[in-house]
This record gives structure tokens, C-alpha cells and sequence, in this order.
């Protein structure tokens, strides 16, 4: 091919419609795709029970619990205190 | 065999190196060096300049067959790979696998950046034939401005084979130099209000539309332009491994072991291509000189097109994100982010700016599949037999061999 500076301002004309026609069309792909297709977020973990008290159903396991620690630690029950229990 | 001391001290010292070494090995030798040095003491790209180096080293050794032209020698090989078009492919299903394309479907438009850093591409492309080179050779120099090395060597293997070596290491040698390159240019045609702009949290995007996407960009590029095929179609199959869910392995070994690995090929070849012959010439200085032009029109190319989509999206897009049009992923996002960061520390666009580095990356794709749409022999088909026989000789007499057998097996 004729190899002037004059072909290839056509060419380099041609080829950057080539480029912004393709990458145009993809845009548009893509904006109907991601219409189509919304993001969705997954579904929130379930949250965990926090117990920031004990209620009266664990009465017995947080007395388990303290009197456990309490041995362990070579404390009384008295001088630390539970204050969250937390459920897995 | 009669021995004699000094015959065969006298016939060592003939069949050294030594004796065949002429000055164009030397000052090779010496361009293999620097480019080891820019690698380790300077991080030029030292994952290609490294390795490049040291195959220019080896191939510049008189008499050690490791020259590409050297049939039957290893590197000779290596460069089967790329005279055939197999390892850059390769290397872009494993820049694929890399590949995020997250930010830029959650802002399509910036697509369009991508194709404008194209103007380098072709501002280089009217330089280079202005120069003296026919239009094949300027598209495969022109392609540089695309900042990408995988495309430029595929194209260059195409288009002017003979100035393969000269067109890469101007392409990986001014990738790594983007950080320099690209700041003054990017502060010259942008505003300090500009600069400062803000750009809106870009938007999740749908798990399905990031499987979709590849499968859409292969059908709707590779059906415009067949020619880009290997190199586009690699790229989103790599990026369909990370994105499905279903490879992690394939994902693992694209993005890992198998990129790394095909980078020493790659690289190696080329570096064995750079034999004083080939590189040792006016038109590697002028590729070098057209290099530089082509990312700073690219940049430029970029920066100005974000300017227009500032003031048309009424000042939504800050202009900087326009340079990391010119492919070079990732280190032209983070120069955006980085000069962006200068006017304003609480300003992150690097997210931003990645969008139209993936759109470069295509975008340069594009331009390769327009070039060989134009210069090249695209849909012409391969004559398999003549295609393997430098690498593993005449295949008729095996695949006869076969035949036998199986008529024997069947007798």
C-alpha cells in the first residue's frame, strides 16, 4: 500500500471511527446488561443475640460460668462480673 | 586420533568465541547490559527487561546458537511462539484473569476514554510513515502508543517481523517510564479546579454482568474484528476464569504460574531477536524517538477527552482519569491517582481510573484488530505442516507412520 502522509491521516481517521463505533456499541451492551441485570445485595448474616444482661433463663449458666472463672482465676465472684454473652 | 598438546591447545583457542566476536556483537553485548542494569538497579518492568536483556546476552555470544534466527537453537525455539503468534495470547489470558472489569461497568462511559488515548496510536502511526516507514511497518510502531507490550510484539510479529526487537523494548521500556512521562503532560492540559474534582462512588455491579461481559465483548469485537481474536478472546477467557467462580485452579494457574512462566519465554525471545543486525540500525533510534511521541499523545489523547467529558458531564469526571486511558495496567491508573492525590490527599481516584485502564487495554485491542483488518492476511488459513516444521521437522512421515499402524491394527 502507498505509504504517504496523506493515507495515513485517512486510515488513522478510519481506524479511530472503527474504534469509538466498536466501544460505543459496548457501552451501550453493557448499560442493558447492567439495567437487565440490577445489582442485588446479598442477604444481611443474621444477626447474633447479644445479651447485654443476663435474662432470666441464663441465670444458672452465667452463676456457672462466674463460679468457673472464679476458681480459675483465684478470685472471689464478687470482684469481676459478666457482663455479655454472646451465642454461636 | 593423533594428539598433540599444542594442536589441541591451538584448536580450542580456534573454536572459542572469541575468535568469531566482531564489534556489532560487542556493542550489543553492551545494550544487554544496560538493559539488565535498567531492570535490577532501576525497576524498568524488570519482570520483561530482565529477561530480555540477558536473551539478548545470550544471543549476542558468537557461535552460541541462541540466537532467534539461529534454527534449531533453544531460543529459536521460544521464538517459534511468537513468530506463530502463541505466547502473547497467552500472556493477555493471564492479564485477563488480572483484570477487574467492576470499575468500568459501573461506569461504562469511561470506555470511551480508552479509545481516545487511541490518538496516539495513530498520531505515531501519520510520524512514522512521515519518517520513511511503509504503512505496515508504522502501524506495528504506531502500536506502541497502546502501552501495551503483548499487543505491540503480536502486531510486530505480524506486520514487520524485522523490527520486532526495536518496537518492544521501546514499548516496555517506556511503559516503565510512565510515572515520568505522564505527569507533566497530565498537570500542562488540566486546571488545578480540575484536578481537585471528586468523583461519585462508583456503583456495585451484578456477579452476572461480569460473567456476561466477556462473552459480550468477545461476540461483539471479535465478530467486528476478526483479526484480534487470539489476542482479545485470551483476554476474556482468562477474565471468565476469575469471574465464573467455577475455575479457581484455571483462575490460579492463568493469573500465577502460567503468566510468569510464558513471560520467560516471551521475553527471552525477544531479547534473542535483538541481534546487531537487527537492532543496530537508523530505524531503531527513530522507533525510539516515535516511542516516546506515542504515550505522550496518548496521554495527551486521554486527558483531553476527559476535559470534554467534564464539561459534559457538568463536572462529574475529573479529567485526570483520562490518562489511564493508554492501557499499562496498572501503573497509569496509579499515576492518576497519584497526581490527583497532589492537589487534594482526600481525593481517591485510583477506582476511577481503572475503568478506562481496562477500556485501554480493549481499546488498543482494537487498534491491532483494525491494523491487521487493513495490512494484514486475517482469515487467510495456515498451512499446519509448513507451520511446524522448523520446530519439530517434517510431521508427514509421523503421521504416515500412524496410518500404518492403524491400517495393520485393523488388518
Amino acid at each position: 500500500m502507498e505509504a504517504s502522509v496523506s493515507a495515513a491521516v485517512s486510515v488513522s481517521l478510519l481506524a479511530m471511527s472503527v474504534i469509538f463505533m466498536v466501544l460505543t456499541i459496548l457501552i451501550f451492551t453493557i448499560k442493558v446488561l447492567v439495567k437487565l441485570i440490577p445489582y442485588q445485595s446479598s442477604p444481611a448474616a443474621p444477626a447474633r443475640k447479644i445479651v447485654g444482661s443476663s435474662t432470666p433463663g441464663q441465670d444458672d449458666q452465667v452463676a456457672a460460668i462466674t463460679a468457673s472463672l472464679a476458681a480459675h482465676m483465684g478470685k472471689r465472684p464478687d470482684e469481676f462480673r459478666i457482663v455479655n454473652i454472646q451465642s454461636r | 586420533m593423533e594428539f598433540s598438546f599444542s594442536s589441541s591447545a591451538s584448536k580450542i583457542a580456534h573454536s572459542t568465541a572469541f575468535t568469531s566476536l566482531e564489534s556489532g556483537d560487542v556493542l550489543m553485548i553492551g545494550v544487554a547490559c544496560l538493559l539488565v542494569y535498567l531492570a535490577i538497579w532501576k525497576k524498568f518492568e524488570p519482570l520483561l527487561l530482565l529477561p530480555m536483556g540477558f536473551g539478548c546476552l545470550l544471543a549476542n555470544v558468537p557461535m552460541s546458537m541462541m540466537a532467534s534466527t539461529d534454527s534449531g537453537g533453544l531460543l529459536n525455539f521460544f521464538y517459534q511462539g511468537i513468530k506463530h503468534e502463541v505466547l502473547p495470547p497467552i500472556i493477555f489470558m493471564g492479564v485477563g484473569a488480572l483484570t477487574d472489569f467492576g470499575p468500568l461497568l459501573a461506569n461504562p462511559t469511561t470506555l470511551l476514554l480508552g479509545a481516545a488515548a487511541q490518538i496516539g496510536v495513530y498520531m505515531t502511526l501519520i510520524g512514522a510513515v512521515f519518517l520513511g516507514f511503509n504503512m505496515q511497518e508504522a502501524s506495528a510502531i504506531g502500536i506502541i502508543g497502546g502501552a501495551d507490550g503483548p499487543t505491540s510484539i503480536f502486531l510486530a510479529s505480524k506486520l514487520a517481523p524485522h523490527l520486532l526487537a526495536p518496537i518492544a523494548v521501546a514499548a516496555y521500556s517506556y511503559m516503565s517510564l510512565v510515572p515520568l512521562i505522564q505527569p507533566p503532560i497530565m498537570r500542562l492540559l488540566t486546571t488545578e479546579k480540575e484536578r481537585k474534582i471528586k468523583m461519585e462512588q462508583l456503583k456495585p455491579i451484578s456477579q452476572t454482568v461480569k460473567i456476561i461481559f466477556p462473552v459480550a465483548v468477545t461476540i461483539v469485537c471479535c465478530l467486528m474484528l476478526p483479526g484480534v481474536t487470539p489476542l482479545l478472546g485470551m483476554f476474556m477467557l482468562g477474565n471468565m476464569f476469575r469471574e465464573s467462580g467455577v475455575t479457581a485452579r484455571l483462575y490460579e494457574t492463568a493469573e500465577t504460574h502460567l503468566i510468569n512462566i510464558v513471560t520467560i519465554f516471551l521475553a527471552l525471545a525477544v531479547g534473542s531477536s535483538m541481534t546487531a543486525d537487527s537492532f543496530l540500525r537508523l530505524e531503531t533510534l527513530k522507533i525510539i524517538v516515535l516511542g516516546l511521541l506515542a504515550f505522550s499523545f496518548a496521554t495527551a489523547g486521554g486527558v483531553i477527552f476527559g476535559r470534554i467529558m467534564c464539561k459534559v458531564s457538568g463536572g462529574k469526571v475529573n479529567p485526570l482519569i483520562g490518562s489511564a486511558g493508554v492501557s499499562a495496567v496498572p501503573m497509569a491508573a496509579r499515576v492518576s491517582q497519584k497526581v490527583g492525590s497532589e492537589e487534594d490527599s482526600s481525593n481517591f481516584l485510583l477506582m476511577h481510573a481503572m475503568g478506562p485502564n481496562v477500556a485501554g487495554v480493549i481499546g488498543s485491542a482494537v487498534a491491532a484488530g483494525v491494523f491487521l483488518s487493513l495490512f494484514g492476511d486475517v482469515g487467510s488459513s495456515i498451512d499446519t505442516h509448513a507451520a511446524l516444521a522448523p520446530v519439530i521437522g517434517n510431521p508427514e512421515p509421523g503421521m504416515q507412520a500412524i496410518a500404518t499402524v492403524v491400517e495393520a491394527i485393523k488388518q
